[in-house]
């Protein structure tokens, strides 16, 4: 690919407020997964692969722990010359003052001088958010050969769900005629995955008018898309085959971890030739003790394991002490199950303490508990 | 902080030190340790932890792997604009030839020792692992006015252990009076650890003397010779150390860490051992696995059955599969039956049609890199 012919603009201002006390203090996008990665790994790491040079992500609730994290672009290899990863907050402005970023057209709108400077043909929009490995390369190569003005990507899923989804209805050569955003009777399967690739001449024009657009919420999905419709503009859905999650739930991302049980999971993080890169630490390798059982697990570096694990996914510096048992859960970067005590079907959040012979959640609880405060163990 | 004051020097196995299979394929600083390391991460860990920042490391043969681990050395937090790792060889000497030592890459690359800023260098081995503070080391030799200081471990297993290590050996005063091979004909020895401090001047003399006096002698040498002349310390060092100079020490350094206290005093969070990440996602194990007292490093698919061993990246043990006892390097593939003890598989080996291995406590079976069994 051509020096910056496409940018990337990561959308990861969201709070993904039903991640409860997960959310707290971190954006969604910064929010564990996989035993060793942050959920902005993969789309970062996808870049990367995809031989996108320059990123910007944009932040905006809870934004320290994630503008610090994102800026160190060397981490997914993204710092040779010309290239990096540029964490782009809101900012005031000298003739209009500091506006938050009122919608995810918005949030591109308000930077276009840093895209200018790059002088781009295309612009890849992404969601900080969402856990899939994907060549944006292959769904540029589409965009120039449809010779579309916008390029989105779409997934199929079950009919009897696509009412939760944003549905694009094509005209059987992968030409969007209809876009739907949760339709009560859905005439098409293919759900938008919140992935555009715009020629950007035509997109700066549309969102410069857009932003002073009183009426517009400058929402690519309510507001842009649906103009570029009625516009009678060429949009291509393109469909993309493999594993993608949203993990907007306690439920969901505990499911996206469990996912990883499985041998024949369709994410594979064991492909060399699509690594997904995340921060480097510095730790010993995962200890297995001498009275440890492990059965069906996903375990990082420098977790210790003295007890029994059983489906469950453990995220760097994860202990389980000795008669512990954790089953169907998780446990987040440097949680701890104290001797004696039994998770089951629970994520641990990050450093929470289950304390000995503490009984978390239950096998046939209807919701994954979530433990986002240690638990002090029994005394006897 | 020792790093205003020293540089370091990363030194190479001398050229009699043959460590059977791994050696032939990289230097004994690339050698894997506990699965996700290499020797190397530790001495340099050490002098970056010690707020060193300057440091040469000198390669004796095949630099492929050294060179293409250290890397431009920001993963050991060597700030890129102020400090320097430098990759140094012995540039028109034949590798196994007896005048490729020590003292001839120092003087073939005196000039830019020369040149250092540091008033002292520290001298560390690439094929031993320990925990050190060198800026410690380096306040006491300069408080104790000595000429050099010796770091040494105190042990009482030198008859069967610490093969190719020399000891030294000390006075009254404190001071060392000589060193020498270990021919382990006594069980408590002071072993020289191989690690050196001393101002740059008398390095610098020291290698121009040895030079002068004989052209095969290495600085150990020439140190032990002015024992005499000059004020030569020891200063002991505590904690875990191993010495990687044959086959044996090795596999039993690496066993020795899977007490996992013994590991953890290795590894304190306030001084990390660096080392170059693979990015590998984390390892998977499946319904018929069983693992008891392993370290198992990341990207491994694991259905049989480790118990008592070291795994490093990458690793493959197949169903009803058995690994006792034995190191196994990134990317081995162990085919489903077969039964391994006591032993060490090199790199990308596959195991498939021989279905049982085994060495002895004493004697480890080797297995050769990218070798098909």
């Amino acid at each position: 690919m051509a020096q910056n012919e496409m940018l990337a603009m990561i959308l990861a201002g969201g709070r993904g407020s039903r991640l409860k006390d997960l959310t707290n203090k971190v954006a969604k996008p910064a929010v564990y997964y996989g035993g060793k990665y942050r959920i902005i790994d993969f789309p970062l790491s996808n870049c990367a692969n995809s031989g996108i040079d320059t990123v910007g992500v944009l932040t905006q609730y809870e934004s320290v722990l994630l503008n610090s994290y994102v800026a160190n672009d060397g981490r997914w290899g993204l710092d040779s010359r010309d290239s990096g990863v540029y964490v782009l907050t809101p900012r005031e402005k000298a003739d209009e003052g500091l506006d938050v970023y009122r919608g995810t057209a918005d949030a591109i709108s308000q930077n276009i001088d840093f895209i200018d400077n790059y002088n781009p043909e295309y612009i890849l929009v992404l969601s900080g958010d969402h856990i899939y490995k994907m060549n944006y390369a292959k769904m540029l190569a589409y965009h120039k050969e449809m010779g579309a003005d916008a390029t989105i990507a779409v997934r199929p899923v079950p009919m009897k769900e696509a009412s939760r989804f944003g549905i694009m209805n094509t005209d059987g050569k992968g030409r969007i005629v209809e876009f739907e955003e949760k339709p009560k009777k859905p005439k098409s399967n293919l759900a938008s995955m919140g992935i555009y690739i715009f020629s950007w001449k035509l997109m700066r024009k549309m969102l410069v008018e857009d932003m002073n657009n009183p009426n517009s919420d400058h929402d690519f999905g309510k507001d842009i898309i649906p103009r570029m419709l009625s516009e009678k503009r060429n949009l291509f859905a393109y469909e993309f085959k493999g594993y993608w999650k949203d993990v907007g739930t306690i439920d969901s991302l505990w499911e996206a971890n469990m996912d990883l049980l499985d041998p024949k999971n369709e994410l594979n993080l064991n492909d060399s030739s699509w690594l997904i890169y995340t921060e480097d630490v510095s730790i010993l390798p995962q200890y297995i003790g001498k009275e440890a059982k492990i059965k069906r697990a996903y375990i990082t570096q420098g977790v210790r394991v003295e007890g029994s694990v059983t489906n469950s996914v453990l995220f760097t510096g994860a202990v389980v002490g000795k008669g512990a048992k954790v089953v169907d859960s998780v446990l987040m970067p440097g949680a701890v199950v104290e001797e004696g005590a039994t998770v089951t079907r629970a994520l641990v959040a990050e450093n929470v303490r289950i304390g000995k012979k503490v009984k978390i959640g239950s096998r046939n609880s209807e919701e994954i508990e979530l433990v986002a405060k240690s638990v002090k163990g029994g005394t006897k | 902080m020792a790093g205003y004051k020293a540089f370091g020097i990363v030194s190479s196995a001398d050229n009699s030190i043959h460590v059977e299979g791994l050696h032939d394929y990289r230097p004994i600083g690339a050698f894997s340790f506990i699965g996700r390391f290499r020797v190397i991460d530790f001495p340099i860990s050490n002098m970056s932890n010690s707020g060193m920042d300057r440091i040469q490391v000198y390669v004796r043969s095949r630099p492929r792997s050294i060179a293409e681990h250290i890397g431009s050395g920001r993963h050991y937090n060597i700030n890129s604009k102020r400090g320097k790792i430098q990759l140094l060889f012995s540039e028109d000497t034949n590798v196994n030839s007896i005048y490729n030592n020590d003292i001839c890459a120092y003087s073939q690359n005196l000039d830019i020792i020369e040149r250092m800023h540091q008033d002292y260098v520290i001298i560390a081995p690439s094929y031993m692992v320990y925990k050190q503070d060198f800026s410690e080391l380096l306040k006491s030799h300069i408080s104790s006015g000595a000429d050099v200081t010796l770091l040494y471990h105190k042990v009482d297993n030198a008859k069967e252990y610490f093969q190719n290590c020399k000891i030294v050996n000390i006075n009254r005063q404190k001071g060392i009076s000589s060193l020498e091979k270990n021919l382990g004909t006594a069980k408590e020895r002071n072993i020289f650890m191989d690690t050196y401090c001393m101002s740059k001047d008398t390095f610098v003399s020291l290698v121009k003397a040895a030079k002068e006096l004989s052209s095969i002698y290495t600085l150990a040498d020439i140190v032990n010779l002015k024992c005499k002349d000059l004020d030569i310390r020891g200063y002991q060092h505590r904690g875990y150390f191993a010495s990687l100079l044959s086959l044996s020490d090795y596999y039993k350094a690496s066993l020795e860490l899977l007490d996992y206290s013994v590991a953890s005093d290795l590894f304190r969070p306030e001084w990390p051992i660096y080392t170059r990440t693979t990015d590998s996602c984390p390892t998977q194990y499946f319904e018929t696995a069983k693992v008891s007292n392993s370290f198992i490093s990341n990207g491994c698919l694991i259905e049989g059955t480790i118990e008592n061993s070291v795994v490093g990246r990458g690793v493959t043990i197949k169903k009803g599969a058995v690994i006792k006892n034995s190191i196994i390097l990134a990317h081995v593939t162990i085919e489903e039956g077969v039964y391994i003890e006591n032993t060490i598989v090199d790199k990308w080996a596959r195991i498939i049609h021989v279905k049982d291995i085994r060495g002895t406590e004493d004697h480890p079976q080797y297995i050769k890199r990218r070798d098909t069994l």
